[in-house]
């Protein structure tokens, strides 16, 4: 059964490059020479991803190269093929939006031996590769508990919601969460667990807490948006959302809409557009063996409901 | 002597999930004098009550043999269908209903289709259309959450009736039909016979196919309830929303007695199962155990509940 | 004194306080084929399963060559020398004939003796397997899969297995049951053979002819008390039904005076590629027609066809003169054709249901009220079905796996009899049923006869089929070789035709 998935998954993979490739040589013949980009993204189930990539698709049309973009299913080792298809294709530089620190790093490996540039997107690999292009998920965790901080005056009983257990972006901004709390004694912290990244979880989560710490709870910071707003939810059923605040990371547009209407306190933007022009930049850059920035860090911003007027379309 | 304890042994067995949700309520009572309120036992019928659903339905599949592992794809595509419909001020609350339990509907049917016309085995056909249904999910919604729903339809999910929550109240009226149809309709009784012993029901003069049929399209409609609830909980329609809920519907049912063989299982059991898992995980938060030993908890449970039930079976 | 090999003093055993093994005492001697009999439920298999080990008896004593067999468990007493040869044969198919033979001895025979200790060496135990093949006069390459052999070769590589364990006592439980006629034969030989050998058997069988031909001893058992010991010759088959049941049975097959009525079922011509062709004939209401065979004559095939459960390659069915298709049960039974299926457990009732869910599961349509099961009307059928077909039970919840196998047949009946047939086919209908019961079915197929029934029975029993029927199909290989009258059919007649 699972050697005729992954049987199914390599005829379709040729056949997807197949296409690519007959594309690349029509339009080649017309445009001369023109640069090929092969990309790999983590999950195209995911909203932030998926705005990273249109940027990137955008970009690529504005410089005038092409772009092939695969979904890499959150899976590490189909993203490690992709890579390697994209330097049989031989493409002029690889963005991969990493699916795990350890598991993805032989990818970047065999690139760098390809002689390929390859630019990690959003997140990191362990090995080192050409370039990093994306936000240190640390900071948007440090922004997140410092707004938080400001608001109680430095003193009051903290939730925290985490995402995956064990992922990159989970480890850090529990990293950055905990610097702040260390820096502020008079914040405690109550309880944390695991919202999975998901919505329902998080609501879940919240209602069992609202039942062991009720007036308690004086904030949540919550690792995504979607959790944040399942913390909201939970907070308005249960009639107390007026006396806690939530703050949570990723700006997603249901999250700058609650932003907007006040449910939800502050959210932390990381800025897709940003990161995904800069990747296919760096990568067309780096293709043409130009100068390029080796670490290109798009600086976060806090989103409250006084400036997100900036961030909705 | 002996023949006592054997008897004793035996009764503890039958009853045995019974007892160890009893139990468990009594020593969690105690040992967190949060846990035994009123709105905490709310909540807990609440959340429990999208698993519970999709139990139920799963039920029926097993207990004529088959299996459903397309449960949580079909949650998303229900969800998704009846988010897009639900938008406020576009269309009255009935049509993102219909449209939702529409979608669950044909998918079960198309389940329940493919397995009686080509013989392939339920666990490979409903691999196939787990991995499907998660297609068009994501095709239907354009890959993004669709959110921006109407207040009435938010209330299936968050509203209150007479204090009590709007999907325990479903959760209820479910349990309570689906009994029914278990005991008291002759579908029931041939769902039985099928799982049962196929080759017999069919000499019998039952039409097998027809059978499961309606069982899988059943199972499709309570899926799409289990959406449609999860949809109006979270109030967005999500199209990677309910992966995984397959596992924890048929733990439930598992964990209820329904054997896995089919010919035996009942709702009552389904239902005590899904509230054993909801307890036990509004618990470990209650108590702020970390998740890692709350997912060795969950399996030691299950496990240990089918072997107590095996006790009372093995005559 | 004779040479006993095996002496069973006053054994007893009880279940949850119920005597299975009342006082049981019985002698083996050396080199004899001991037949066991009884009803079921008399306590054969309880009695062996500890004899080889598989139960402890409560009180009693097992000598065995002179020793104590106290406390053995099924090792033991395999290493002592007595091994049993199941009903249901205990074999892995994916393994050779010679695996199986050495299964769990593999450390005494087949290991290598070299550098890597614990290699398997099958050259070795397929030498030795070829040997006692060989003198079993066996016909079978040991290094072949079990699953490639009939069901009478695996017998016999049991039967080797047994030999290569150097058993001293065999116990055959229901040899042939599943085995055709010639290959009895050879069994009967191998029997003889280890007769000679010194090796003494029990022998277990409902098949009184076998009996008569193959023991010496008979030794009798009924509701778990020992009944008496005798030799086979100075039994005949009533007085070993009486010895069985405890009561003379003066004639085994009711009388029958049914008037034959009109013509219900005629069939044309049947054909079913590889499985049988050109078969005619007609049942009339109140005649029972019997379709006689060796196994593998394309009886139960017929059946199967009229009934629906297998597509028929041509001819034609008529139902009192009308032409019907008839392509799955449910339209048998619409056109009123009941089937009672030689395979009871794989197509008679629902084991993990209720006697009344199972006699009333073909005709639920009397018991609907919308999509709703009308509970009464369901009872009141029950109850008169529990009545007239007297099916022993604690109540019509009872489920039906834990009936005895006479009950559980005429629950089936039962459930085909609620549907209302016209017709209805019985195939081996006292198959696995025991003496008693066996008397209460036939006495039921004469009363529904009676009743205006059209009957085709099938039966591998010659006397059942000569007692019962009007009139008697013979079948041979799929071929339809004779049409019999009552007054005309014997036994030699019957299987001149069945063997041509």
């Amino acid at each position: 059964m699972k050697t005729n998935l992954i049987f199914a998954a390599l005829i379709a993979t040729v056949l997807f490059s197949g296409c690519n490739q007959s594309q690349d040589g029509s339009s080649g013949e017309s445009s001369g020479e023109k640069l090929v980009i092969g990309a790999t993204m983590l999950s195209m189930q995911n909203e932030f991803i998926v705005n990273v990539s249109d940027e990137m698709e955008a970009k690529a049309k504005e410089l005038g190269v092409e772009l092939i973009t695969v979904d890499a299913e959150r899976s590490a080792l189909k993203q490690v093929e992709q890579v390697e298809s994209f330097i049989a294709q031989g493409v002029d530089a690889i963005i991969m939006n990493p699916c795990e620190v350890e598991a993805s790093s032989p990818a970047v490996k065999l690139a760098m031996n390809a002689n390929i540039p390859i630019i990690n997107v959003n997140s990191e690999t362990s090995a080192k590769p050409t370039a990093f292009v994306g936000s240190d998920d640390t900071e948007s965790a440090r922004i997140a508990m410092r707004y938080l901080a400001k608001k109680l005056g430095g003193k009051g009983n903290i939730l925290m919601m985490h995402g995956f257990m064990g992922q990159a972006a989970q480890l850090k901004r529990d990293n950055g969460a905990k610097e702040i709390l260390k820096a502020n004694p008079g914040l405690k912290l109550l309880a944390e667990q695991t919202g999975e990244w998901d919505r329902a979880k998080g609501m879940s989560l919240t209602e069992n807490w609202i039942q062991s710490y009720g007036s308690q709870i004086n904030a949540i910071f919550a690792h995504n948006d979607e959790m944040g707003m399942g913390a909201v939810k939970a907070l308005e059923a249960a009639g107390i959302k007026n006396k806690v605040i939530v703050v949570s990371v990723d700006a997603i547009p249901d999250a700058l809409q609650a932003v907007k209407k006040g449910t939800l306190d502050a959210t932390v933007f990381q800025n897709a557009r940003e990161q995904g022009s800069k990747a296919i930049e760096t990568a067309v850059k780096a293709a043409k063996k130009e100068a390029f920035e080796k670490e290109a860090l798009i600086p976060f911003q806090l989103v409250t409901k006084e400036n997100v007027g900036e961030f909705l379309k | 002597m002996l023949s006592t304890q054997n008897f004793r042994f035996t009764k503890v067995g039958q009853y045995g999930i019974y007892l160890a949700f009893l139990i468990l309520c009594v020593v969690l009572a105690f040992s967190t004098p949060r846990f035994f309120t009123v709105s905490n036992l709310l909540i807990i019928g609440t959340q429990v009550s999208i698993n519970a659903l999709l139990a139920f339905g799963v039920t029926f599949v097993i207990i004529t043999g088959g299996i459903d592992l397309s449960l949580g794809s079909m949650v998303a595509v229900t969800g998704v269908v009846a988010a897009t419909f639900a938008h406020p001020d576009t269309y009255p609350l009935a049509v993102p209903l219909l449209a939702g339990i529409g979608s669950g509907l044909l998918f079960g049917a198309f389940n329940g289709l493919v397995i009686t016309k080509s013989k392939v085995p339920p666990f490979i056909v409903t691999l196939g259309t787990m991995t499907i249904g998660r297609g068009l999910a994501l095709i239907i919604s354009k890959g993004r959450p669709v959110s921006n729903l109407s207040d009435t339809f938010n209330f299936i999910g968050g509203g209150n009736v007479f204090g009590i929550p709007f999907p325990i109240i479903i959760l209820i009226v479910a349990f309570i039909v689906c009994t029914v149809i278990l005991n008291k309709t002759v579908l029931g009784r041939y769902m039985y016979a099928v799982g049962g012993n196929e080759s017999a029901a069919r000499a019998s003069g039952i039409r097998v196919g027809n059978v499961k049929m309606w069982v899988y399209t059943i199972c499709g409609i309570l899926s799409a309830m289990g959406g449609i609830l999860l949809t109006a909980r979270i109030t967005t329609g999500q199209p990677n929303a309910g992966a995984g809920f397959e596992l924890d519907a048929i733990a439930a049912a598992i964990i209820g007695g329904t054997s896995t063989s089919g010919g035996t299982g009942t709702m009552t059991g389904t239902l005590i199962g899904a509230l054993l898992i909801g307890v036990i995980s509004n618990s470990l938060d209650l108590l702020n155990v970390t998740s890692y030993y709350q997912q060795v908890v969950m399996g030691v449970i299950i496990i240990g509940a089918v072997v107590l039930d095996g006790f009372g079976k093995k005559d | 004194m004779p040479d006993f090999i095996l002496t069973v003093n006053q054994l007893s055993k009880s279940f949850s306080g119920i005597k299975a093994l009342d006082n049981i005492s019985f002698n083996l001697r050396r080199g004899e084929v001991h037949a066991l009999m009884g009803e079921n439920g008399a306590g054969k298999s309880t009695f062996m399963k500890i004899l080889i080990g598989l139960l402890t008896p409560d009180s009693g004593e097992i000598v065995f060559e002179g020793k104590n067999l106290h406390d053995s468990n099924v090792g033991d007493t395999l290493k002592k020398g007595i091994s049993m040869i199941h009903q249901e044969i205990l074999i892995v198919p994916e393994l050779t004939v010679a695996q199986n033979i050495f299964l769990g001895r593999e450390k005494a025979f087949g290991v290598k003796r070299g550098w890597i200790p614990g290699l398997l060496d099958d050259s070795a135990i397929n030498e030795k397997s070829a040997q006692i093949l060989q003198q079993l006069g066996v016909d079978i390459s040991p290094d072949i899969k079990m699953k490639h052999l009939s069901v009478a070769q695996m017998q016999m590589v049991e039967i080797a297995k047994a030999i290569s364990n150097e058993a001293k006592v065999i116990i055959m439980d229901e040899p042939t049951s599943a085995i055709s006629d010639k290959e009895v034969e050879m069994l009967f030989k191998m029997i003889r053979d280890l007769k000679s050998k010194g090796v003494s058997i029990i022998y277990i069988s409902h098949k009184m002819d076998e009996i008569f031909r193959i023991s010496d001893t008979i030794t009798v058992l009924r509701d778990g008390k020992y009944i008496g010991t005798k030799s086979a010759e100075e039994l005949d088959h009533n007085s070993l039904i009486a010895m069985m049941v405890g009561r003379e049975i003066g004639q085994m097959f009711p009388e029958g005076n049914a008037s034959i009525g009109e013509e219900v079922l005629s069939v044309e011509n049947l054909g079913k590629k590889g499985k049988f062709a050109n078969i005619s004939f007609k049942v009339h209401a109140g005649e029972i027609v019997g379709l006689a065979g060796l196994m593998g004559a394309g009886r139960t095939e017929i059946a199967r066809a009229i009934f629906g459960l297998d597509k028929m390659d041509e001819g034609m069915i008529r139902i009192s003169g009308e032409t019907v298709q008839i392509d799955s049960p449910l339209k048998a039974l619409k056109n009123g054709i009941g089937y009672v299926s030689e395979d009871r457990k794989g197509l008679g009732f629902i084991p993990r249901m209720s006697v009344k869910n199972n006699v009333t599961l073909s005709s639920m349509k009397r018991h609907q009220k919308g999509i709703f099961i009308n509970t009464k009307s369901e009872e009141a059928d029950t109850a008169q079905m529990i009545a007239d077909l007297r099916i022993k039970t604690s109540g019509m919840d009872q489920k039906v796996s834990t009936l005895s196998g006479g009950n559980q047949q005429k629950v089936v009946i039962g459930k085909v009899l609620l549907a209302a047939p016209q017709l209805i086919i019985l195939d081996e209908p006292t198959r696995g049923v025991d003496v008693g019961a066996k008397f209460e079915i036939y006495k039921l197929i004469r009363n529904l006869a009676e009743n205006g029934m059209a009957i085709i029975m099938i039966s591998s029993e010659l006397p059942e089929i000569l007692g019962m029927s009007d009139r008697i199909v013979v079948l041979s290989k799929g071929r339809q070789t004779a049409t019999l009258s009552r007054q005309e059919a014997t036994q030699e007649l019957i299987m001149r035709n069945a063997v041509v």
